[in-house]
This record gives structure tokens, C-alpha cells and sequence, in this order.
């Protein structure tokens, strides 16, 4: 869904790691438009995952900036950052396990305010049937695929501009990955600006606008989701040397 | 054997159940083991002795004893201001010297050991103000009142396990119930996760330095209703309120007040049997054993 020029965030030369004699991600430019629906690809430690923590604010960031819309948020704290529309699913322990769905969901739905919150944990019931059946379950007794759409959920509560998800797929069987997938397609579709870290390549490209492939912290390429899918490139930087050539089938 | 234990037990259990709350709630949530915990006991009843104090030069009246009870109106008075200043002292040590500990991301060793240089200090600190002398609320001295099955129990006796019944109930309500406990549980579950999902970490733990403390100074008061007020009164309490903590398992409200209970009624029993130069071991013995045979206590969860 590129429908809009607008850029909905950005990366301008961003540079994090944990340890800032050894960056992770080493001068990223970056930027998604609003509405867009892209996947980070890269190889294994490639620092797809640092970078999108760096985004979020929970990998120190060493220099360059992060820009949602037209806000600088490279500074703010992290748990400001939900409160000016950015929002971050990690890839584990991205629930609160030992609460309930509806307790883990009037968390997240603390940062509104409060004659909004009983209206937005309906809203996100009745976009999640799963979880609106069981509201007093405690998370840790949900499958993964409902532990994910909680997750998502939790981080849709707030309404935010720009979603980010790290390998939401991780650990899913073939068939809750499809649905976990038209979920987020379907997220999409609503106008949400959602950035993929995904190792799932094919699922990914098939819901995507565009890829940026990451490799040794840096981008490498980027291009729309159709023509990379089926771009030897991709399968050379993001399979390894071994499957260069070969258009990506997995 | 004499039933009296069981309400000496019980009473003692309750000042150990209060102090072991915020030592869990400190644990779960900084995830270090707060060594300094049982100087806001001390701290909290001293400010509450000088307050009454204050209050009642300024008028004899509040110093006449409340129907059964052996205090007058300036204590209840005076515990207010004495939690609102354990909890500020509470604050001020975490900014003078664990906020800074955190934000440098030290190991928790350290922290503990700051909590022991902490613990040191202010226990010096109130040595060096008020002297080491005990001191009283009040010297009036009180019947105990036949309770049935032999026990007897004192009005301030009675009236502190009220209390105490009251303050653990209404932190059960505050954990389970609003916002803040809610961001409470989620920072004790996952502090990236918690931040991730727009909470104020920082505010969290402001928080429960704020409610720890602030049982600790009404532990402190019970403590010195109850039995005398001394610079040691809360490091000889410490072992019970971490006995009490671990076999509550960490974290829990409900079980670090059960486990104090507990604990105080198996001190009393020892006490009884083998005599009170072992009332310090019984605490101890509890401990290990919980640390043995289920370390994660009585409503914690395995990990």
C-alpha cells in the first residue's frame, strides 16, 4: 500500500550497537512512506534486528537520527516513543505472560487517555475474536500464533502511525504463519505503516511493498517486493554465495 | 505448650509480613536483594517517635491515650508524616546512590553491597541522632484482653494485626486492580518489554521505593508500639523478612505476608521449645530449607 508520498519514517545515517567501539548497524539510510508495508532481509547477524531495536530505543544509538514523520525521536525515550505513534513488537518474550489478555491489553492501553481505553480494547477484540474469547487467560497459556496476534494487538492499542515487527514468524508453524501474515496485511490495509524483520522470505515478499536487504549493518539494496523476489541478488546477500544465481524459492 | 504462642506468633509475623512485602516488591521489580529495607523500619519508627513528639509539645491533648488504646491522637497523626518522610528518604538514597548504580548498568552485586553500605550508614546515622538507648511511644502499660483458647492479646496488638490485614489487602488491590500495579507487574516481568509498551520504568520504581518504604515505617511503628524502639530493630529483623520474602516467593504480596506469618509463628514455637537464644536460627533454618527444597517459595513460579 504506497499510496502516499509521505515518508513516515526515516534513518539518516544511523549507527547502534551495544557497544559503540563495535557498531552493529553502520550508517543506515533508511525510509518507509506512509502506508508502505516493508521487510528487512539479510543474512544471520546482518543487524536487522539491532536495527529496528535501535529504532524503538532499546539499542543505544552511537550518531545519525531516527525521524517519525517530521519528529526527530532519536533521543526520546523508549517508552515515550508509543506516545508519538511508533510501535514495536519484539520477536520473544513480546507478551506479558503472566498477566491476562485483558490485563496485558489495559497496559498498553494506559498511554491513551482514559475515556479512549475501554473503546480501543473493544476495538482490538473485535479485530481479534481469538483473543476476545478468553479475556481473563493468562498470556503464557496462549499458542504462539495467539501470543502473536496478542502482541500485535497490544502494540495496535495505541493507534500508532508506523508498526515494527521483529520475525514475527519465528517458531510458527507454515499455516499460523499465513495467518499471522494476513493479519498483518490486513493491518496494513487499514493505513498503518508497518516495517517487517522477517527470516521468512517468501511469506514476507508476498505481503510486502518493497525489501531492504541489510548486510554487515549496512544497506545494501532495496526495491520492490515483486522484482526482488524474484532478483538473483536477493538470493546472493541474503542466501549466502552458495545459492547465488538462483531466484529466491523459500 | 502454651496456645499464647500463637498470637505472639502471629503478632510478630505481621510486623515480619509488612517489611517482607517491600523486600519482595524491591527484589521483583530492581532485582536486587535490598539489604538496606530493614533501616526503614528503624528510620520510619523514629520519625514517627520524634513527630509525636513535635506534635504533642505543641498540644497535650493529643497525647492522651485513645479509648484501650496506649497512644493518643499524635501518633496516628505522626505516622502519616513518618511514611511520607521514610518514603522520601527511600527516594533520596535510590537517587543518591542506586539510580546512579543502575544507569551505569551495574551487576547486582554491587548493588547489594551498596545496599549494605546504605544499610551501614543510616543505621550509624540514627545511632549518632537519636543514641542507642531503646525508646518508647508509650510507657503506659496495658492488660491483655482474653481472647478464648487461652490466648490474650492488647488493643495495640489487635489493632496492629488489623492494620496490617488492611495494608496487605489494599497492595493486593493495588497490584492486581489499577494502572500503576499493573505497570508494577509488567516492569517485575520484563523491563524492555515494559518500556516497549509505553511505561515509565522510571516512575515504576519511584513507586516502589515510595510503597516498600512506607509499609517499612508502619512496620517499624508496630514494632515499637508493640516492643521497643532501637537503632538495630530493623537489621535484627532482616533475616526474618527475607525468610519471609523467599518462602512467599518473590514477588508475591499475599505470600511474603503469609510467609511472615509463618515465620513469626515458628520463631514463637522456637522460642518456646528451645528458647529464645535460637529465635534468630529459626528464621534461618526456614531459609535454607525454602532455598533447598523450593526456591521459587510458596506462590512463585519455577523458572
Amino acid at each position: 500500500m504506497s499510496n502516499s508520498q509521505t515518508v513516515a519514517l526515516s534513518t539518516q545515517a544511523l549507527v547502534a550497537g551495544y557497544d559503540p567501539d563495535l557498531p552493529i548497524v553502520r550508517g543506515v539510510d533508511f525510509s518507509i512512506r506512509s502506508g508502505e508495508l516493508v521487510i528487512v532481509l539479510g543474512p544471520n547477524g546482518a543487524g536487522k534486528s539491532t536495527f529496528v531495536k535501535a529504532i524503538a530505543g532499546l539499542v543505544p544509538i552511537h550518531s545519525g537520527a531516527t525521524i517519525l514523520g517530521d519528529f526527530d525521536i532519536t533521543a526520546v525515550p523508549t517508552h515515550e516513543k508509543i506516545r508519538h505513534g511508533l510501535a514495536f513488537v519484539p520477536q520473544t518474550e513480546n507478551i506479558f505472560a503472566t498477566m491476562s489478555i485483558h490485563d496485558n491489553l489495559l497496559l498498553a492501553a494506559n498511554v491513551l487517555p482514559k475515556e479512549k481505553r475501554s473503546r480501543r480494547v473493544a476495538d482490538l477484540y473485535a479485530m481479534f475474536p481469538d483473543l476476545a474469547a478468553r479475556p481473563s487467560l493468562r498470556a503464557g497459556q496462549l499458542s504462539g500464533g495467539q501470543r502473536q496476534m496478542l502482541a500485535v494487538a497490544r502494540a495496535l492499542i495505541v493507534e500508532p502511525s508506523v508498526l515494527i515487527l521483529d520475525e514475527p514468524s519465528a517458531g510458527l508453524s507454515p499455516k499460523i504463519v499465513q495467518e499471522v501474515f494476513a493479519h498483518l496485511k490486513a493491518i496494513n490495509e487499514t493505513g498503518v505503516t508497518i516495517i517487517l524483520v522477517e527470516q521468512n522470505v517468501k511469506a514476507a515478499l508476498a505481503i510486502a511493498d518493497r525489501a531492504a536487504i541489510l548486510v554487515e549493518g549496512q544497506l545494501r539494496h532495496e526495491g520492490p517486493a515483486a522484482t526482488l523476489a524474484e532478483d538473483p541478488i536477493v538470493a546472493e546477500l541474503y542466501l549466502g554465495a552458495r545459492h547465488a544465481g538462483k531466484a529466491v524459492t523459500s | 505448650m502454651n496456645p499464647q504462642l500463637i498470637m505472639d506468633g502471629l503478632i510478630a509475623g505481621a510486623m515480619i509480613g509488612l517489611g517482607a512485602i517491600g523486600i519482595t516488591l524491591t527484589y521483583s521489580i530492581l532485582r536486587f536483594a535490598n539489604f538496606a529495607h530493614g533501616e526503614m523500619i528503624s528510620w520510619g519508627a523514629y520519625l514517627a517517635l520524634a513527630t509525636s513528639g513535635l506534635l504533642g509539645s505543641l498540644s497535650g491533648a493529643l497525647l492522651k491515650p485513645i479509648g484501650p488504646f496506649s497512644f493518643g491522637w499524635s501518633l496516628p497523626l505522626a505516622v502519616f508524616a513518618a511514611v511520607a518522610l521514610t518514603a522520601a528518604l527511600a527516594l533520596f538514597v535510590d537517587a543518591l546512590l542506586f539510580g546512579p548504580l543502575r544507569k551505569r548498568r551495574s551487576a547486582i552485586i554491587i548493588m547489594v553491597m551498596a545496599s549494605f553500605g546504605a544499610s551501614l550508614a543510616l543505621r550509624s546515622l540514627l545511632e549518632f541522632i537519636f543514641t542507642s538507648k531503646p525508646v518508647y511511644f508509650s510507657k503506659a502499660l496495658q492488660i491483655a484482653l482474653p481472647l478464648g483458647g487461652g490466648l490474650r492479646a492488647t488493643p495495640d496488638q489487635l489493632l496492629s494485626l488489623t492494620i496490617a490485614a488492611l495494608l496487605v489487602v489494599a497492595v493486593h488491590i493495588l497490584l492486581t486492580h489499577t494502572a500503576i500495579g499493573r505497570s508494577m507487574r509488567a516492569v517485575s516481568e520484563n523491563l524492555q518489554l515494559a518500556g516497549v509498551a509505553g511505561i515509565d520504568v522510571r516512575k515504576v520504581i519511584r513507586t516502589v521505593w515510595v510503597l516498600g518504604a512506607g509499609l517499612a515505617c508502619i512496620a517499624g511503628v508496630m514494632a515499637g508500639l508493640l516492643v521497643q524502639i532501637r537503632p538495630y530493630m530493623g537489621f535484627d529483623l532482616l533475616l526474618p523478612l527475607f525468610a519471609a520474602a523467599i518462602l512467599g516467593g518473590i514477588g508475591s504480596v499475599p505470600g511474603a505476608m503469609l510467609a511472615g506469618l509463618i515465620v513469626g509463628l515458628a520463631e514463637a514455637l522456637g522460642v518456646q521449645l528451645i528458647g529464645a537464644e535460637w529465635r534468630a536460627a529459626v528464621a534461618f533454618m526456614i531459609l535454607v530449607f525454602v532455598l533447598l527444597l523450593r526456591p521459587q517459595g510458596l506462590f512463585g513460579r519455577a523458572e
